[in-house]
């Protein structure tokens, strides 16, 4: 596949992010509940993804080069189905059919959607293993493809995922890059809250990882975090960005509501804040 | 002082082994050499789960895992994914009990090409209850898409592997280490998944059994033979899928069918084979399940010993069997 993906401008990546996050509203809105806080605060880290740093076929999801994208928050479907609409891998009407009876676009993604789903996450803290599998055998038949992981903040309480980061350090994945999205938003409310998890950076530095700080609002910094990532020759990355939950509508940003409930006139208010018309 | 100390294997105490060989390992490399996917994961039980003998042909092919079995069902996951069959080896507790959901959601619903090789099946083991695996068939059973397969003894170990790594999708490969080696008039015996095999006929009664449990259900046989009790022996080496038309066939032809498994008599092959039965309406006189009474083990002790006390020795089967007939 080409690499004209890398050369989209931040212009153009801010314009896909604002599509992405109006339809995350109209998607989570016709379910009256969802979760649209997550999907309006990883906006911006799932546009440069799928847009600007991995290696897609939009035509061919089950391309055998592609990197691998694997969604440990499964929950954060809306958006995950939104970014795939906006790529064009997926069509922008099947959004209509988002958790119907029968569809094929669920709360929780799972691979009944094809091999663009990499992994059926869900049950939290799985997908850094699969990933860590994929990138073992990448690197074993030196394939060029890498593996990313998108990781909830909330999923570091599992076990697991430092039994895979324990792992990835040891084999020296450095074909692996872990986004943590830093929203400090789980179930039952802020993450401090329930259980305390920082030093994050300091754990993982601690674990053998390439760790990088990131604003996952600006498209400018991620750059220069993948850039980083993709240079690292001997650890795998995570890139910890911290992002604001409700992100792009005033009237949501900052609520700590993990499946909220959006009646349609909060969900009206929220696409005027994105610059949405109703006449 | 030496430094030659070899690991045990808490299969059995040393001092009471004769060296006994590695026939999974074995069989393990045979196949290695065979198919170039095949890698081997182990979670810190190597030479328990005799995966050492690849490792020391396949050093490239061989990954330590660590103490840490989700993760390593995790990893097999993605390597299955990328095109490679993974073994994946530890004890069977620690897949069953312990990495469950992993193997649920990463392995079974994908259908992936991942073999699962657990050892210390029930009461083969000394370490004691966290080392007992007497429900892992129940749970391994119930997961769609898995197959389980059990060999009956050092005779049954390649064919099982070698049906294992042909078989397109996930295998549940319930293994114990012989307690003693094959004698040179043992036959090899084929396995094919989804067959039952029939090892001694007897028209009195039919014995299903699974595991080591067919060797001692053999010698029960010949012991109730001088009772006038004609009792035929079945392997049920394939748990899953399993031989439904020859479960029934057999089970009309005796009056008392009997189950016997080293696993509890909840969920494994007694409630499969009770299962079938009832689905078609084929009702024996009598029907007996021996195997671990919805109990944990809390003695102490060897495996010849465990089974006694448990009553799913030989003698508990001869005696319940006779009991069976009224004599």
């Amino acid at each position: 596949m080409s690499n004209e993906t890398n050369r989209i401008s931040i212009e153009e990546l801010k314009r896909n992010a604002l599509e992405i996050r109006k339809n995350v509203v109209r998607m989570v809105a016709r379910n009256g509940q969802g979760y649209v806080q997550q999907g309006l605060g990883a906006a911006d880290i799932f546009t440069y993804l799928y847009f600007s740093e991995a290696q897609l076929d939009p035509k061919d999801s089950s391309w055998l080069e592609r990197d691998r994208i694997f969604l440990s928050t499964a929950h954060n479907s809306a958006l995950f189905h939104a970014t795939l609409a906006q790529r064009g891998i997926i069509s922008p009407e099947s959004l209509l059919s988002y958790t119907n009876d029968g569809s094929a676009l669920e709360i929780n993604v799972s691979e009944r959607l094809g091999s663009i789903v990499e992994a059926t996450c869900g049950s939290l803290g799985q997908a850094l293993s699969v990933a860590a599998g994929v990138s073992l055998t990448a690197k074993r038949h030196e394939k060029s493809y890498r593996s990313y992981v998108i990781l909830g903040d909330g999923e570091l309480q599992e076990g697991q995922t430092w039994e895979a980061a324990m792992f990835a350090a040891s084999h020296h994945l450095n074909n692996l890059c872990l986004i943590i999205d830093l929203n400090s938003l789980q179930v039952e409310g802020h993450t401090d809250k329930v259980l305390k998890m920082e030093p994050i950076d300091k754990k993982f530095e601690a674990f053998g990882w390439n760790t990088i700080m990131v604003d996952g609002h600006n498209f400018s910094d991620l750059r220069d975090a993948f850039t980083s990532a993709s240079n690292e020759i001997k650890k795998p990355t995570v890139l910890i960005a911290k992002t604001l939950v409700g992100k792009g509508c005033l009237s949501l940003e900052g609520q700590l509501s993990h499946n909220m409930i959006l009646p349609q006139n909060v969900a009206i208010r929220a696409l005027e804040e994105l610059g949405e018309r109703y006449d | 002082m030496t430094n030659n100390l070899h690991l045990g294997d808490f299969t059995s105490n040393a001092s009471n082994s004769v060296t006994i060989p590695k026939y999974y390992g074995d069989a393990l490399v045979k196949l290695g050499h065979e198919i170039p996917e095949i890698v081997v994961l182990t979670g810190d039980l190597s030479p328990a789960t005799e995966c050492d003998l690849f490792r020391d042909i396949f050093p490239d092919r061989f990954f330590t895992a660590g103490i840490a079995e989700a993760n390593m069902v995790g990893i097999s996951a993605g390597m299955a994914r990328s095109g490679d069959i993974p073994f994946v080896h530890t004890f069977s507790v620690f897949l069953s009990r312990r990495s469950l959901d992993q193997i649920a959601m990463q392995v079974a619903y994908p259908n992936l090409n991942v073999k699962l090789c657990g050892f210390l099946p029930g009461l083969t083991t000394l370490l004691g209850v966290s080392h007992q695996a007497i429900e892992d068939n129940a749970i391994m059973r119930s997961l769609p898409n898995m197959a389980l397969v059990e060999p009956c003894g050092a005779r049954q170990i390649e064919s099982a592997v070698r049906a294992a790594s042909a078989y397109e999708g996930p295998v549940y490969l319930r293994l114990h280490r012989p307690s003693k080696p094959m004698s040179p008039a043992e036959k090899l015996l084929p396995l094919e998944i989804g067959k039952g095999q029939l090892i001694i006929e007897g028209t009195d009664a039919i014995i299903f059994a699974m595991g080591h449990m067919v060797d001692i259900s053999i010698d029960a046989a010949k012991s109730l033979l001088p009772h006038g009790i004609k009792v035929a022996v079945a392997n049920i080496h394939s748990l899953k899928p399993l031989d439904t038309n020859f479960i029934l066939e057999n089970s009309k032809l005796a009056s008392v069918v009997v189950t016997a498994e080293n696993h509890s008599i909840i969920g494994g092959l007694g409630s499969a084979v009770a299962e079938v039965c009832m689905d078609h309406a084929v009702l024996p006189n009598k029907f007996l399940r021996i195997g671990l009474n919805n109990t944990f083990s809390s003695i102490v002790g060897s495996q010849h010993y465990l089974r006694a006390q448990f009553e799913i020795d030989h003698n508990a089967i001869v005696s319940s069997v006779k009991k069976l007939f009224n004599l």
